[in-house]
């Protein structure tokens, strides 16, 4: 057998015996308990709750972008789910939507105004309706806790969601006006 | 390895209206986030609001990735970018400002943090679909011989009713069918060499 054929033997034995073949039983095995370990880290609660995060899929909505955000520098894209908010503004191709939090109330308008409806959609499923006025301003009370999101029907184009936002009470208490 | 077929098979389902394929993807997937964002040492509550963010995110984007394959990336980027923002969030609202040398609230996500972490979820992730189609005799002997610290053959052989001498015999086929399961093609020596950087926070050094 001359040199050549040596090497083609090797490669092909190579190729037959990869590293999962060849690797020693006791590194498997200390790769097998890493595994094990790494799912096992993980609360159940994360998973489910990142399970359940399918229910937002296929949303039949125009989504409306986080355009301006009172407690935080200017914001470049989606980044709705930031600090403590007070005012608030999403914008989609045919309208914008400003909120603000007021006390306990979560005011907000549609701009062009016209009258609809709006939902509040909580991450704990939770849903609150209210109607949007002649000048398109609306009212949510309480306002949410968990992060919501608000969808608006108006009568003329589809329906618009926005991004999820996240009052971050726990590290800002907005000063009440 | 990256280039995955099932994952690009699962993004497409889950893209479509197949809630089980999501389920697949958050299962093979929720360790890669938990891990990035251990690295970080978030507290609990920021670990909700990343873990929200990227999830829902990933949610609204499935129909958008433009490689599907790349979805391990995607979730690990985003995930080391979400972590830095909520560590800024809460510098920014400590009294006096926090620490303003602290290096976590200017630090950018660190690419080789992110590869490490990316290559360990996925094998991690490919030798658990493997064991999870293993037959279940073989799944309790591997879990026995798992055990920490190790079970004596004396007591294994006791649990499964079978005698001291075959323990030996049925480990060796049972690995056999492990090497052989075709979750594993494609991993590389280099998968099993152990060497996590474990810098904490993913903070750069030095």
């Amino acid at each position: 057998m001359d040199n050549r054929s040596d090497d083609n033997l090797l490669t092909s034995l190579h190729e037959a015996f990869n590293s999962r073949e060849t690797v020693p039983d006791e590194v498997l095995f200390a790769a097998l308990r890493e595994a094990i370990a790494a799912r096992e880290d993980v609360p159940p609660d994360f998973v489910a709750a990142a399970k359940n995060s399918y229910a937002w899929h296929n949303i039949d909505a125009e989504l409306a972008q986080l355009a301006y955000d009172s407690g935080q520098e200017p914001v470049a894209g989606l980044r709705s789910e930031s600090a403590s908010i007070r005012a608030l503004s999403f914008v989609s191709a045919c309208l914008s939507i400003e909120v603000e939090i007021t006390g306990d109330t979560l005011l907000g308008q549609i701009i062009p105004a016209q009258p609809g409806t709006v939902e509040m959609h909580t991450l704990d499923g939770d849903t609150v309706a209210a109607p949007v006025d002649e000048a398109g301003c609306f009212a949510v009370e309480p306002k949410p806790v968990s992060p919501f999101r608000l969808r608006c029907h108006i009568a003329t184009q589809p329906d618009v969601l926005t991004g999820w936002v996240t009052l971050l009470t726990r590290l800002h208490n907005p000063p009440r006006s | 390895m990256r280039d995955d077929p099932s994952v690009v098979a699962l993004v497409a389902r889950a893209a479509g209206s197949d809630e089980g394929a999501w389920h697949e993807i958050v299962e093979r997937y929720a360790p890669l986030v938990w891990s990035i964002c251990a690295r970080y040492q978030l507290s609990g509550a920021d670990i909700e609001d990343v873990r929200q963010t990227v999830w829902l995110g990933l949610v609204e984007q499935l129909g958008n990735l433009r490689e599907p394959a790349a979805l391990p990336g995607w979730l690990a980027t985003t995930t080391a970018r979400e972590c830095l923002r909520v560590l800024r969030a809460s510098r920014k609202c400590e009294p006096f400002g926090g620490d303003p040398d602290d290096s976590a609230a200017t630090a950018a996500v660190d690419p080789a943090m992110i590869e490490e972490e990316i290559l360990l979820a996925e094998r991690n992730a490919k030798l658990r679909a493997a064991l999870a189609d293993l037959p279940e005799n073989d799944r309790r002997l591997i879990a026995l011989l798992l055990s920490d610290p190790p079970l004596p053959y004396a007591q294994i052989s006791g649990i499964l009713g079978v005698s001291q001498g075959s323990i030996g015999p049925m480990r060796g086929r049972c690995l056999a069918r492990l090497r052989r399961s075709p979750h594993l093609r494609g991993l590389t020596d280099a998968d099993f060499t152990p060497g996590r950087v474990t810098t904490p926070g993913g903070k750069p050094r030095g």
